[in-house]
């Protein structure tokens, strides 16, 4: 850090020396500012020539892989050098340049030197005219970009097999093209000290609570960092508690449910350079959904909410419920079975929060190592992880083939939640239970239980209780809950929300 | 920041009608069915039972009402208006010095049970400890926070005591219930001296919470239907037991609904002794009493001395709580403790309800309507 801001003042110090941050009449002055201030890069493009017949001279900078070659070759070169009648003043060249010449879509004019460079880092191409102190600045943003693809952690059998991809404008394009709608907003701030990046907070006006809008927008005012590489910065920056294990705003990669949640009120949060787009608030309640529930017919879809619900429970007190059942509380497993897991830990040497701990351990190295590696190799970590744990773990006498059970279930629970964010929450708490269990048996289990529960209705996700619609209780909600209501039976957008435009949402009325 | 309006601090009629349930349901209902029994003949306890509810449930009624004629005031706030500043001050220390000693009793109370059911050798002021410090952590939060656990927690609380009454339908022998009304009136005289009130008491919470209540139009109401339900709950427990074990063995068990758990054959073989996983379920019915015990307790003192920290008494209440629920050296002190305790509790709730309504009415005290 220390090194980093001493090179910077070094930098500041050359900048006073060196070049002016104003643009000036002269286009050499002005082109070697740009040089100067950027130390000369091989990518910068620097195009002189002259245009018109009294041969003004002009320039066009922009850098090289971040723009689209084509687009300027084709709407700015070809239109510069087959205009006719150009007017001779500098100044009105200048403006008919702007005006009628350049096809470009997206101009605009700059006025210093940070202009230029902010516009020119981003992918514009900035024009220079000699003798006019002003430039244009023109969109031509490219370069190679990833295609649209299905989103890999959350992929869905029913549903868009499009993901959010790292550019913004193809994620803003894609959330359009879900609301095609007068009323979906997008307000742009740029995020970052350096680099500055592009971050859009979209939602639907008439139907956010306008106070949801303002609090967001206040926060991510308060922004004040480098640079954001992930979404990741943007939500611990401006969620409400940093302390809690719980995400209090969602993430995504799916423009479906990002659309989705925007029509329920909610507020969605773009950065530039990454395909997961936030979504705020978030609730206890809505963290176990998908929008899968809502694509097949609802019998389907409550039968899996009651499954990840089982899920959330598994992944949280299993591990818990059988180290304070086999250390404390024998006597309630039903006798048969007690007997046959007394008879196989027979030979285990350890206690059984040892073995769980070892276990749970084991199976979270192997989870991390399955990620870290190739899809080749990761198969194999899979396959030697599954025979030594669940073989030779346990035929050397290390764990018992019920604990090898139980962390198999539990870890299948915690990849069957549908977002990677509440399963890590639910690995950590999984850990304060067990050692609870270890200390307390079923009584500290279920203290464990009551202060995470105290803890959920304490925490809030931008004004709403993270325990809503559960308590506060909103009935209208609980067909969207645990259970999932026939969609022609969802009427109303969430009660806790606080919607401006309450109604029908299935009908698609809309606030003029 | 700016909260949604159903986010703030404030509480609805609904939240009053889930939070009397909460508070009156705790360690009582584990015994209850053997203080009556001892008592009475037969399955007559429920005479009482219902009696007492529905005196109860009138109770609740009067102080909602009452209160409710002070929309947005404190106890301490209105008390003040009617019977004048300082006596409004002894009545809220009485009723926090009360509300201590409910939480300590009910913590001292989990730890023996939790000691009988769940662990052998551990001392009780182990158990206590991190119970009374978890209470600590659930007063320490919003208050609104506290209805919304009370929320949260009581369909499990009543789900897991429904279950209990329909799984040991089949081995109830309606020959226990028999003879009908054979009590002398003795009998029920002793059962008021007994335990009459006992099990119902917690609508002491209204004095206090009402203030937080936005529109107390309807709270009467909810307070008086929220209170039937430990009254039906109670009536169904009281019979099952009676009716299961038969009156002389529900007088002579020690907590006879945990016993009824013990009977209870979940199909499915997953459970073999069903009372433990019912009475650790009932421990956070056990909590939310304690809660809200101890936070009028907070509400209370905070009132008086309004310019210390809640937290401060939070951490002063602690140690205090905790040496007066480990002072008594066995059950049958704690049970002493509990009852004189639960008797000062009724005498206090009628007598400021009586006191308030005539010197308000003599004094013509407005309320705001």
């Amino acid at each position: 850090m220390l090194g980093r801001s001493f090179y910077w003042q070094n930098k500041k110090k050359n900048t006073e020396e060196n070049f002016s941050l104003e643009i000036g009449t002269n286009l050499t002055e002005n082109l070697s500012n740009i040089r100067k201030m950027l130390e000369d890069p091989s990518d910068l493009v620097i195009r002189e020539f002259t245009i018109g017949k009294a041969n003004h001279r002009i320039a066009i900078v922009y850098i090289d892989g971040i723009v689209n070659n084509i687009y300027i070759h084709d709407h700015i070169m070809e239109d510069l050098k087959n205009a006719s009648d150009l007017p001779v003043d500098k100044q009105e060249l200048f403006d008919a340049v702007d005006k009628e010449v350049i096809t470009v879509t997206g101009i605009e004019r700059g006025h210093s030197l940070d202009d230029v460079s902010n516009a020119i880092l981003s992918g514009n191409t900035v024009f220079y005219l000699d003798g006019v102190d002003q430039v244009l600045i023109m969109d031509t943003i490219g370069g190679e970009s990833r295609a649209i693809e299905e989103p890999q952690s959350e992929s869905l059998i029913r549903g868009s097999k499009e993901g959010f991809v790292e550019n913004i404008r193809t994620n803003t394009m894609m959330i359009r093209r879900y609301i095609a709608d007068p009323n979906l907003r997008f307000s742009t701030y740029k995020v970052g000290r350096r680099s500055k990046k592009e971050l859009v907070v979209s939602y639907m006006d008439g139907i956010v609570n306008p106070d949801m809008v303002d609090e967001v927008k206040r926060r991510l005012e308060t922004i004040d960092i480098d640079d954001a590489p992930e979404s990741g910065y943007i939500e611990q920056w401006i969620e409400d508690s940093f302390l809690s294990p719980f995400p209090q705003i969602l993430n995504t990669e799916r423009p479906d449910k990002a659309s989705e949640a925007l029509l329920k009120g909610k507020v969605v949060i773009l950065l530039d350079r990454t395909p997961f787009v936030l979504i705020a608030p978030a609730t206890f309640g809505g963290l176990l959904q998908s929008p899968e529930d809502n694509y097949w017919r609802w019998s389907l879809g409550t039968l899996v909410r009651m499954l990840r619900y089982l899920a959330a429970f598994i992944s949280v007190f299993l591990p818990a419920l059988y180290i304070a059942l086999v250390s404390y509380h024998p006597g309630l497993i039903p006798s048969d079975l007690a007997f046959s897991i007394a008879a196989s830990r027979d030979e285990v040497p350890f206690p059984p929060v040892m073995e769980a701990l070892i276990m749970t351990a084991t199976m979270e190295l192997l989870r991390e190592a399955g990620l870290r590696l190739p899809t080749a190799i990761g198969q194999t970590i899979g396959i030697v992880g599954g025979l030594v744990i669940g073989e030779a773990a346990v035929s050397a006498g290390i764990v018992s083939p019920i604990m090898v059970i139980v962390v198999a279930l539990n870890a299948i629970a915690s990849f069957a939640l549908p977002s990677y964010s509440i399963a890590i929450t639910f690995r950590i708490l999984q850990f304060g239970l067990m050692a609870a269990a270890a200390v307390f048996g079923l009584y500290g289990i279920i203290l464990c239980y009551i202060m995470i529960n105290i803890h959920i209705v304490n925490l809030m996700s931008f004004g709403v209780p993270y325990s809503t619609p559960f308590a506060p209780s909103f009935m209208n909600d609980w067909k969207d809950l645990v259970l999932r209501a026939p969609i022609a039976m969802m009427k109303r957008r969430p009660v806790y929300m606080q919607t401006n435009d309450k109604k029908l949402m299935n009908k698609g009325e809309r606030k003029q | 920041m700016k909260r949604f309006k159903y986010a703030d601090e404030r509480i609805s009629e609904r939240d009053i009608m889930i939070a009397i349930p909460s508070i009156v349901m705790g360690v009582g209902i584990l015994s209850m069915p053997k203080q009556l029994a001892s008592v009475t003949k037969g399955a007559d306890g429920w005479i009482p039972l219902l009696l007492g509810g529905l005196f109860a449930v009138f109770i609740s009624w009067a102080i909602a009402k009452f209160a409710s004629g002070f929309q947005g005031q404190t106890f301490l706030t209105y008390a003040s208006k009617i019977v004048t500043k300082p006596v409004a001050i002894v009545l809220s220390l009485m009723f926090a010095i009360l509300s201590i000693f409910v939480t300590a009793y009910q913590i001292r109370k989990i730890s023996n049970i939790s000691q009988q059911y769940l662990f052998d050798r551990t001392p009780i002021e182990v158990i206590a400890l991190p119970f009374l410090l978890v209470v600590v952590y659930a007063v320490s939060g919003s208050r609104a926070g506290l209805f919304r656990i009370n929320m949260m927690f009581m369909p499990i609380i009543l789900s897991i005591a429904l279950i209990i009454v329909v799984f040991s339908v089949g081995w109830l022998n309606a020959g226990n219930l028999m003879p009908v009304l054979q009590t002398p009136i003795t009998g029920y005289t002793q059962v008021i001296a007994n335990t009459g009130a006992i099990s119902y008491l917690g609508f002491g919470i209204l004095w206090f919470y009402l203030s937080l209540v936005d529109k107390p139009k309807k709270a009467p109401k909810a307070a008086a239907l929220g209170m039937c339900i430990p009254v039906g709950l109670y009536m169904m427990i009281f019979i099952m037991c009676i009716g299961v074990f038969g009156n002389a063995v529900t007088s002579n068990l020690l907590y006879p609904t945990i016993e009824l758990a013990k009977v209870v054959e979940i199909p499915g073989g997953f459970f073999e002794r069903f009372e433990s996983v019912f009475f650790v379920i009932w421990i956070m019915a056990i909590f939310i009493t304690a809660t809200m015990a101890m936070d009028i307790g907070i509400f209370a003192l905070n009132a008086i001395f309004k310019n210390t920290e809640k937290l401060k008494i939070i951490f002063i209440l602690t140690p205090i709580i905790y040496f007066v629920g480990m002072f008594p050296r066995d059950v049958m002190e704690v049970d002493l403790i509990g009852s004189i305790m639960s008797w000062l509790m009724l005498i206090l709730n009628i007598t400021v309800l009586i006191l308030l309504t005539v010197v308000a009415k003599i004094r013509g005290v407005k309320r705001n309507e």
